[in-house]
Formats: C-alpha cells, sequence, structure tokens
C-alpha cells in the first residue's frame, strides 16, 4: 500500500449523508480496510486495490468490453458477465469504454485538491445542520498521511471534520490525524478477543489500546472533542448480550469524558448484490433484517450495562412486519 | 457506509378533529356526484341563433382539450338558458353588456342556498355566460378564433409539431383583495366614480368612459349578491328551530348587509367578504379557480383575526370560519363535475401565502403568527383536500417552530404544504425584473418582500399584477432538434385525427447542415438562431389569443381589483395592470441542457460518433443505436450533479433563452415577455410529440420538469441536485446581486420537485437533519421546492386497488391531483422518482 501525500485512493463520496455523524455530511469513503469482517456491508471497500465490477442492469449486451479487454478476462453469458479475477489487472479500461456503465471501477484516484473542492460543495448544508465530513471506508487510516493532509486542508477551511475507524492501524497513524479531527467514529465490534479474531481476522488487542489511546487524546486536546462508539448488530456474532452488555461495560469503566454516544447498528442485508457483482460468497447472504424488539432488547442491554443510558442509539432498517 | 432504509409505510392521512358541522360539509363534499347539491357550471345566453357561451382560448394551453372544444362549445350552448335583456342592451359596448349580464346572471338568475351549518355565504358561482357579442362581432370572433387561420387551427399546429402551447388564461394573479378588507366595495365604487366624473365628455363616450361604467356595474354586483344572501339568511333564521344556528344565521345575514360593501371589523365578517369578493372573480371569468390566488393572506386577515380574538371569539370558532371558507374554495370543481372525480384538470391553484419577510417596524422580519398557524392546523384538520392550497415563503431567518410545524406536516405526507417558497432568491428575480423592464417605481427594496406566488409557484406582486403566469409553454428543445436539421422538424407530423403525414418543410431559419459543422461553437450558434426563433413563434402564437381577448372578452369585475385598470380605464385583459407581463414558461429545460451536452461530448470533444450517425439515431428512435443512446445517457455529463462542467452549459442555456424572452411585447396590449419555469404536466404529454433528443431520450420518454434535472439524472443526491438548481439561476455574487447576493434569471421563479425517501424524517434527529437541507436549500437553491415524501409500496397497491385510495394525493409539478386520477404512465413516473439511492 502506498501512502502518497497527495492522492488517495477512493471508493467513493456520499453527499447528504445523514447517519455518519451530526448533521447533513458528505461522507468520503477511503479504500481498502484492516479488517476483513464477515459481515461487511462494504465488500468493495476492503481490497486496497481498484476492483471491477459488473452491474447486470445497467448492461445493454454490446460486448464492447470484450474487445477493449487485453488480458482475456471478460466473459458474457446466460448467467452475465464472468471477470476472471485471476487475469483482470484492474486496469480499468473496459469500464471506461463501457457505454452503459454497467463496468465500473471500485476506486478512484483523487488527487487532494480536488477532493478538497469536491466535499466543500455542500458547505451551506453543514452550516445550516451542524455537519461537515466524514472520513470513512474501509480505513481511512490505511492511507495516514493523505487522510490527515485532507482532514488540515478542511480544518483550515473552517469545516467540521470526523474520523470513522476500526482501530486496527498504526498508532502513529492516529497521531497525524487525531490533530485535525473535530469528532472520531469508532469501532467496537466484539468485546471477546476470539470471537473478534474468528470474525474480522484479527483480535481486538490493537483496537482496544488504539480505542483507550484516541480517548486520552480527546480528554487532553481541545481537538478531537467528541468520540461515537459504533457497533454492527449481527446475529450469530455481535448481536448476542453478552457482547453488548461487555461493550457497555468497557464504555463505562475506561472511556468516560470522551464519548458521548454509542451507536448500535442494525444489520442490513441490502449489501447481498454487492458480493455477487464481486463474485464473492457471503455467509449471512440469507439473514433477514432483525426484528425490531429484538434490536430494542439489545439496546436495552446496552442501556443497562453501565454507560449513561441517554448515549444509546439503535439505528438502522429493522424488519416491517415486526413493527 | 449508509445503506437506504427501506421506506417507512405510511398510512393514507385522515382529517382529525372536526366539528360533527364541519366534518358534514367536508364528507357532503365528498359525494360528488351523489350530492342534490352542486356548482356545476350552468350556461346561460342572450337568446341569439349564433351566441356562444364557451371560451376555448382560455383552454388552449391544456392540450388534452383540443379534440373536446367543439363538444363543450356545443354542449355549453345547448344546455344555455335565456336571459331577458334590457332594451338598450346592444347599443352599449362590448365590456358594458358582459357587466350587466354577468351581474344579472348572478344576482337574478342563479339560484342562492345555504348549506346546513355552513357559515359562510356564497354557493354557486361557476358559470358559462353569453359572450355578449352581436352577429357580426361573434362572426369576426369566430373567424379569428375557429377560422382556418385562427388560434385554434394555430396552437394545434404549434403543439402537434413539438414547441408546446399559448393562449391567453384566466386567472394567476393576486387580486387586490387587500383593498377590499380596507375600504368594501363601496370604496372601489366611490374612486370609479371620481375617475368617471374627471373623464371629458368625449373621452365618456369613448372605450374608458364605456370601461369605467362597465367596472362601476361589476362594483355593484357584490352588494347586490350579498343583499340576496342576506335574505335567504333571514328566511333560515326564521324557520331554524336551533336556537344556536338560529343566531349563526342571524349574523350570518347581518355580515351580509355589511359585507363586502363596507369593511369589515370582525374575522368573520372579512373572511365572508374575502369569499364573495373571490368567488366573483370566478363568475367573471367564467372558469374555477385557476390559480385565482389569495396572497398573504395571513397578513392581510391578521388584523381582524386579532380584533375578534379580544373581544371574545373562541381560537376553535374562528378556525370553524376558515373550514367552511375551505370547503367552499373546493366546490371550484364542481364545475365539470360529471366529468369524473374532478373534472378535466386538477390543482385549480387558488393559492395562499404563508409566513415570509415583512417589515414590521424598519428592518425585514420573519412575518409569522398566530394565523400563519391557525392556517396550517385548519390544512392539516381538514386534509386531504386540494384548497386552497398553501404555499409557505421560507427564508434564511425562518423561526424553528414554523420549520417544525412544516415538517410534521410534511411527515403525514397527506397534508400541505407542500410548496416552499424561497424569498431570497425569489426576491431577487423580481428585482431583476423590475430593473430589466424600468418599473423600479413598481418594485423595489422597499416592497419586493410583498411579493406572492400565483397558481403554484409563480411570483408576482399583489393586487396591481398580472403577468400571465401560465400563458406560454415553450419547449427549450425544438431548437436543438432544429438546429440538427436546419430549421426543419426531425420526423414528419402526423395528424392523430386523420393520420395523414405531413409534408417535412422548412419552418426555422436556415442555420445550415449540421453534418458540415467542425466545430462545438457553429452548432451553439445554430442552436442560438433557432432559439430566438421558437420564442418568436411563441410570441406570435400567443398575440393571436391575446389580441382576441382584448377585444371580446373582457373582465371589468376582476379589472376592479387589479390597480392600474381604474386609472387608465383600460380592462385587465387590455393591458390594464400596472404590472402587466406575460410568462414564457419555459417546458423541458434539463433535457435541452443535456441534449446539448451529448451533443458536445459525443461528436466534437469525444468524437464517438459523427453528427451523421448521431442524427440518423435520433430519426431511429434510437432503435439500432443502442450503443451510441447508452454513450448518450450515461457517459455524456448532466444537468442536476453539481458538476461544474454541465451546470455552465445550463447557464449558458438559461441566459440565452432568458434574455430573448425580454426583448419581446404583445402587440396587440403591450405587454412585456419575462421568463419563467413552471412546465405543469407539459413534460409528460409533451414527450409523446416530441423526437428523440441527443440525451438518449427515446419519442414517448418524458421530457425534464421545469427547473429539475432529467429523470434518474441527480445521482449526487438531493444537495447536489438543489446547489445545480441555484447555479443555473445565476447563484450568488457580491458586487452584481439582484437583492444582496442572490441573482436570479427568472422573475417568475422555477418549480422545482425533490422526492424524498421517508427514512430523512423517521426521527427527531433526522427532522432537525431535513429542516437543516431546507435551511441549506435557501442559500443555495432556487426559489421554490416541492417536497414529496413517499412511500413505493403504497403507490403500487394504489395502483391495484385504486378504490381504497380515492383520497390519496400526491404532489405532481407544483399542483396536487388524486393520485388514482392520473395517467398510468404519471403514477409510473412518482414510483420511480421515489428515492433518490442508487442502487
Amino acid at each position: 500500500m502506498k501512502d502518497f501525500n497527495n492522492s488517495a485512493t477512493i471508493l467513493e463520496i456520499v453527499r447528504m449523508s445523514t447517519e455518519d455523524g451530526p448533521g447533513i455530511r458528505t461522507t468520503v469513503f477511503f479504500k481498502g480496510c484492516t479488517l476483513n469482517c464477515a459481515w461487511c456491508h462494504n465488500p468493495e471497500s476492503i481490497s486496497p486495490k481498484p476492483q471491477l465490477q459488473w452491474v447486470g442492469s445497467r448492461c445493454i449486451g454490446c460486448k464492447t468490453c470484450l474487445s477493449v479487454c487485453r488480458e482475456n478476462a471478460l466473459t458474457l453469458t446466460e448467467a452475465g458477465m464472468q471477470i476472471d479475477r485471476t487475469r483482470c489487472t484492474g486496469c480499468g479500461d473496459c469500464a471506461e469504454e463501457c457505454p452503459g456503465t454497467a463496468l465500473e471501477m471500485m476506486g478512484k484516484i483523487w488527487p487532494l485538491d480536488d477532493l478538497v473542492a469536491e466535499v466543500i460543495k455542500d458547505r451551506s448544508y453543514f452550516e445550516t445542520s451542524g455537519g461537515g465530513i466524514t472520513l470513512s471506508g474501509g480505513e481511512p487510516a490505511m492511507q495516514p498521511a493523505f487522510a490527515a493532509f485532507f482532514l488540515k486542508a478542511l480544518r483550515e477551511k473552517g469545516l467540521h471534520t470526523a474520523v470513522d475507524t476500526c482501530g486496527q492501524c498504526r498508532r502513529d497513524a492516529l497521531e497525524i490525524m487525531l490533530p485535525y479531527a473535530a469528532m472520531v467514529l469508532f469501532d467496537i465490534k466484539l468485546i471477546d478477543p476470539e470471537a473478534h479474531k474468528k470474525f474480522t481476522g484479527h483480535d481486538n488487542r490493537r483496537i482496544i489500546d488504539n480505542l483507550l489511546f484516541a480517548a486520552d487524546y480527546i480528554r487532553s486536546h481541545v481537538h478531537p472533542s467528541d468520540m461515537w462508539i459504533r457497533t454492527p448488530i449481527i446475529p450469530g456474532a455481535t448481536a448476542t448480550p453478552e457482547n453488548i452488555a461487555g461493550i457497555g461495560q468497557f464504555i463505562a469503566a475506561h472511556l468516560n469524558g470522551a464519548v458521548s454516544r454509542w451507536e448500535l447498528c442494525a444489520f442490513n442485508n441490502l449489501c447481498r448484490d454487492k458480493y455477487r457483482r464481486l463474485d464473492q460468497p457471503w455467509v449471512f447472504e440469507e439473514e433477514n433484517l432483525l426484528s425490531k424488539s429484538f434490536l430494542e432488547e439489545l439496546a436495552d442491554t446496552a442501556k443497562r450495562s453501565g454507560v449513561d443510558p441517554d448515549i444509546v442509539f439503535a439505528t438502522g432498517a429493522t424488519c416491517l412486519s415486526d413493527n | 457506509m449508509t445503506v437506504p432504509a427501506k421506506a417507512v409505510s405510511q398510512q393514507i392521512k385522515t382529517p382529525k378533529g372536526l366539528s360533527e358541522r364541519i366534518k358534514r360539509l367536508r364528507d357532503y363534499y365528498f359525494k360528488g356526484v351523489d350530492r342534490a347539491w352542486n356548482n356545476e357550471s350552468t350556461s346561460w345566453t342572450t337568446g341569439t341563433p349564433w351566441d356562444i357561451q364557451f371560451n376555448e382560448i382560455t383552454f388552449y394551453i391544456v392540450p388534452e382539450t383540443y379534440m373536446l372544444m367543439q363538444t363543450l362549445l356545443s354542449s355549453y350552448r345547448q344546455g344555455a338558458r335565456p336571459v331577458d335583456l334590457p332594451e338598450d342592451f346592444w347599443a352599449k359596448p362590448i365590456v358594458e353588456r358582459r357587466a350587466w349580464f354577468i351581474k344579472e346572471v348572478m344576482v337574478r338568475y342563479l339560484p342562492k342556498e345555504i348549506l346546513p351549518g355552513d357559515l359562510i355565504a356564497g354557493g354557486r358561482f361557476n358559470i358559462q355566460a353569453s359572450m355578449c357579442l352581436n352577429k357580426d362581432e361573434q362572426a369576426e370572433f369566430n373567424r379569428l378564433t375557429t377560422g382556418k387561420k385562427g388560434a385554434r387551427a394555430a396552437v394545434n399546429w404549434f403543439h402537434g409539431h413539438g414547441y408546446g402551447n399559448a393562449g391567453a388564461t384566466c386567472g394567476h394573479l393576486i387580486p387586490g383583495y387587500e383593498r377590499v378588507l380596507t375600504v368594501g366595495w363601496q370604496g372601489i365604487y366611490k374612486e370609479l366614480e371620481e375617475l368617471y366624473a374627471r373623464l371629458t365628455d368625449p373621452d365618456k363616450k369613448s372605450r374608458k368612459g364605456a370601461q369605467l361604467r362597465a367596472m362601476m356595474t361589476a362594483a355593484a354586483m357584490p352588494k347586490e349578491l350579498a343583499a340576496g344572501y342576506a335574505r335567504i339568511c333571514q328566511q333560515l333564521a326564521v324557520k331554524e328551530k336551533d336556537a344556536d344556528r338560529k343566531s349563526e344565521l342571524i349574523q350570518m345575514a347581518k355580515n351580509l348587509q355589511k359585507v363586502p360593501w363596507e369593511p369589515p371589523k370582525t374575522f368573520w365578517e372579512a373572511v365572508q367578504s374575502l369569499w364573495l369578493t373571490h368567488m366573483l372573480i370566478m363568475s367573471d371569468e367564467n372558469y374555477p379557480g385557476p390559480g385565482v390566488s389569495f396572497g398573504r393572506i395571513d397578513q392581510y386577515l391578521l388584523p381582524f383575526w386579532e380584533y375578534s380574538m379580544k373581544n371574545g371569539m373562541s381560537r376553535e370558532f374562528g378556525k370553524e370560519i376558515l373550514k367552511c371558507f375551505w370547503v367552499h374554495a373546493n366546490t371550484a370543481y364542481d364545475a365539470m363535475i360529471r366529468n369524473g372525480n374532478q373534472g378535466i384538470t386538477s390543482g385549480f391553484g387558488q393559492l395562499i401565502t404563508l409566513s415570509g419577510l415583512g417589515k414590521n417596524g424598519p428592518d425585514l422580519t420573519d412575518l409569522t403568527n398566530d394565523l400563519t398557524y391557525v392556517m396550517l392546523e385548519v390544512i392539516d384538520e381538514m386534509s386531504p383536500i386540494l384548497e386552497p392550497k398553501p404555499n409557505v415563503r421560507m427564508h434564511r431567518n425562518t423561526p424553528d417552530a414554523l420549520l417544525d410545524t412544516m415538517v410534521d406536516m410534511v411527515a403525514e405526507s397527506q397534508g400541505a404544504p407542500f410548496l416552499i417558497n424561497f424569498d431570497e432568491r425569489s426576491m431577487a428575480g423580481m428585482m431583476r425584473e423590475a430593473k430589466t423592464a424600468g418599473i423600479e417605481h413598481l418594485i423595489n427594496k422597499d416592497n419586493v418582500y410583498e411579493y406572492c406566488p400565483v397558481g403554484c409557484l409563480e411570483n408576482t406582486m399583489a393586487g396591481n399584477d398580472r403577468s400571465g403566469t401560465v400563458d406560454c409553454n415553450l419547449n427549450l428543445l425544438k431548437a436543438v432538434e432544429l438546429a440538427l436539421t436546419g430549421g426543419k422538424d426531425l420526423i414528419a407530423f402526423v395528424d392523430p385525427m386523420t393520420f395523414k403525414t405531413e409534408k417535412i418543410r422548412q419552418d426555422g431559419p436556415e442555420t445550415g447542415d449540421a453534418t458540415r459543422f467542425q466545430t462545438w461553437n457553429e452548432f451553439w450558434e445554430a442552436y442560438k438562431q433557432q432559439n430566438a426563433y421558437i420564442i418568436k413563434k411563441c410570441v406570435d402564437l400567443y398575440e393571436k389569443s391575446e389580441s382576441i381577448r382584448a377585444r371580446f372578452l373582457q373582465t371589468p369585475y376582476l379589472s376592479c381589483l387589479v390597480k392600474g385598470c381604474a386609472e387608465k380605464g383600460l380592462d385587465v385583459t387590455q393591458g390594464g395592470a400596472e404590472i402587466s407581463f406575460v410568462t414564457l414558461e419555459a417546458v423541458t429545460y434539463a433535457t435541452t441542457v443535456d441534449a446539448l451536452l451529448a451533443i458536445k461530448y459525443l461528436v466534437f470533444d469525444e468524437k464517438k460518433c459523427t453528427m451523421n450517425e448521431l442524427i440518423r439515431a435520433l430519426k431511429d428512435n434510437w432503435e439500432g443505436h443502442e450503443v451510441l443512446q447508452a454513450l448518450a445517457k450515461n457517459r455524456a455529463p448532466k444537468y442536476g450533479r453539481d458538476d461544474d462542467e454541465a451546470d455552465t452549459m445550463a447557464k449558458q442555456v438559461m441566459d440565452l433563452w432568458t434574455e430573448e424572452t425580454w426583448k419581446h411585447r404583445t402587440v396587440s396590449t403591450n405587454r412585456r415577455f419575462r421568463p419563467g419555469m413552471l412546465s405543469w404536466n407539459y413534460w409528460a404529454g409533451d414527450g409523446y410529440v416530441m423526437a428523440a433528443s441527443a440525451d438518449g431520450r427515446k419519442k414517448g420518454q418524458f421530457l425534464s420538469n421545469a427547473i429539475c434535472p432529467s429523470n434518474g439524472a441527480d445521482i449526487n443526491g438531493p444537495t447536489a441536485n438543489a446547489n445545480s438548481v441555484g447555479k443555473a439561476l445565476g447563484g450568488k455574487d457580491e458586487t452584481i446581486g439582484d437583492w444582496e447576493d442572490y441573482l436570479n434569471s427568472l422573475p417568475n421563479g422555477a418549480s422545482h420537485t425533490i422526492t424524498f425517501n421517508p427514512s430523512i424524517i423517521k426521527d427527531p434527529e433526522h427532522r432537525d437533519k431535513f429542516k437543516a437541507f431546507l435551511r441549506g436549500y435557501a442559500q443555495n437553491g432556487g426559489t421554490c421546492l416541492q417536497v414529496n415524501m413517499l412511500d413505493p409500496e403504497m403507490l403500487k397497491d394504489a395502483q391495484k386497488h385504486p378504490q381504497d385510495y380515492r383520497h390519496l394525493l400526491v404532489r405532481i409539478t407544483g399542483y396536487n391531483a388524486y393520485f388514482t386520477s392520473v395517467g398510468r404512465e404519471l403514477q409510473n413516473e412518482v414510483i420511480a422518482r421515489l428515492s433518490h439511492e442508487r442502487f
């Protein structure tokens, strides 16, 4: 992974995001993640490299891509486009030529100045809502120098910034980013190290260390001034009373004075198609949305775990049938 | 990353908190054709064999009716009842005949009834009255309208060939209601008398004298009509057994003996005065309420509200009076009640303006008051109901409490306000108008805040302004087609009645063979010429009906309520209003911009095809050219994404057509043209008329609506969409702003619809974000936003079970419609637009 100071691989920029921190936000999704969570809602964000995907509904069947591909990595069959991932070099030529934009490169190199110019377009809405820009991903700390320069440029323009991190990163990455972030969104997925390793590929030792560091940093500095903890509620993985209570106890014991909100983010199955497009299996393929009552029970568990109950929020879609 | 939450299922809104009285009146209204009483148009004749009642010109802007013109004309003629004429009737000029005739019908012929429990008098008002023309005049009128070179043939040609439509249409103004409440009709009458007395004898015998005499006749009508209703109330009071109702009827009689002739004192009198004054405009114009709008009703009714509240009126009774007024306004739809739920069209647009900036002391401040909230409560409790339709004026400092109320109502979906006007951008447009037209004595920074939207969102001043806000509707896209062909239709016109194919001919200027153009600039120059041509063509078409109306179809009663008419002795239909523009409403804006962007991208910048190949593809309706079509659709830049390259093109197109529009005036009435973007429902219907376009659209697919991006093009979400709209209007500039730093090329304003997923208002935290979006829109966006909040599942179910969704209101293009009554294509369109998320 190269970390150029003046450009980064960005998966997507989402404007008028209402779910990534306070107010109306523009969220910049960095490509590349240090974890490999089994439930990941953005599987296309895990690999740091730009990746090709095919969206069937946009394909007009013209086969322009087949003639463009120098590696013969593409085959159009009855079942749709077959991308031979062993051959595809990610050059992006096919996506460049695809008339229907059915072939799409996930991940684009953005120069710093261009990215700054793009994300300040909603400045008026940030000002009226108390919103700003959120660096998310993937893991922004995988491209730390760029992220730090980006945050600094935004700070100089008087914009509110948030860094959304999974915590599995080098300490020095946090050290250079935190001074320019107005707030931190920090994920705690599983409190048990073994379970963490099982579902994400790493135990949570480093994450916990970084979390304590970030909390100390917030307590002892003007910026960042706030931290929100986010916990994905995944059936069969994180969605157990033990895990939620455990995370709550940890927050209560170690993060006082640094955390103002703990969000329980309901599992979402709408990313099913993303896995299919990336030719990746997904263990949660058949999983339904959570029932509202189940999510509420977990929220109750969280509220009784020792944290200030007012900081607990349950977000995300639940089954309609259970309302 | 956030994934869109599934739409929250919504219930259809139901009325709430209605008293027995209002519930009865409302339920009765919704019985529709089953009612014993209704306000269906009755037809009245002078009794001459040549007499006609139906003025088709007013329907030229409704292409759906072109096929029905003769039928409507004949049926009103057959059903017309004779009115006894005075001996000197035919000796008088047309305007005096007409004033007398309308008054005679309204005061002496049309039955007057009070519905049980109703607190407001003024029932029937939909009439089709004789044009009051003598044989020669009628022959001339007929020649000019239905003759071979008449207005009807011209508008048919114009519409059939994809240019749009134009016609001198009724309503669409804010009458001087505030003046009636201040001086009463007696004050208006007195002024007319004085003006008439000051005329020289030759002037008295001239058109001017006739106009003032006709206006005096008309100005006496409200008094005589009110006296008739007062007698009915007295008679009912005598028979009434219930003591409470008896005293109400006695009070109503007292009110009617006083108003609208004298100025009102109490709230009840004021609302009674307002209703009678208003409904008689619809009688005078023979058309049920098309954009006859009330203006700042929460401001001019406030003194009466405060007076009555101080003197013992309960808030609930005040609302009860307003709710009766609401029911009355809806009876406008009875005009063609047998044609279905609401007649031919929907959303008549008797618009009320609420809140907004104004002077209350030396500084510009927010004018939200108790009555603003009362009106919103009335709408909320009565909904779903169509009229009167609210447009809430918002600005940078709108109080949070008002926004909360609005968002609550939006959240319930079925409740207005669905239209939000934005003061800063709107006032910038009005200031631009004043400067461009040299009427800064009439519109300036010391009164521009008194502007009001008409109909849906068309900004004008109040009481002295008629700016023909729906009269001219031009498909800008036609100029792109003509630039590709050097001034000819791309595909031959096929007559829908005879299926005969017309020979393609040279209609526009010869701008050269586009296939030989070497540079984008050459194409742009051709487009500029064709743009000037289609605007001139629209202006010329409008002249036909404008000159007929000015000559034969005066409205002296309405003229009493528009400042300038009495002073000039000139009817409002003849350009009598102090501020008298004709608005050219541009349709297909985004499709035009996107088509130009696609031509530039495909042929000149990226050289994906030759001009010849592109023209071939368009002639073939893209069939067999799917790759090129996909490139046009997906690869060419699009307006509406906050992409500066595309939005620069949008601004160039905007500057070009608006500056061209200002160059024109009507010949017969000397009204200058001004630009706006409304586009009503034409973007849907004309999509079947216009040839395929270079943006990838096939013939038969919808065009873009008003100032909105093309359907599906706004892939960067609502903020990007709004920013593009603001930039297209001119954006902001501290040195050259029209109003403060705001710029606006469209004094009329522009319709902008964004459909939100209901998840945006799912909880208090998100509601705050949505409110912040609206505040941001006030900074960056356009003049008027229509917020849609829809659930696709509910709409799909409504398609399957229309009988269960009779009251389901949806909002399309600035007007309300019952979902089940709009066409399937439009229904599908609403569903398709539901979500902004790309996946």
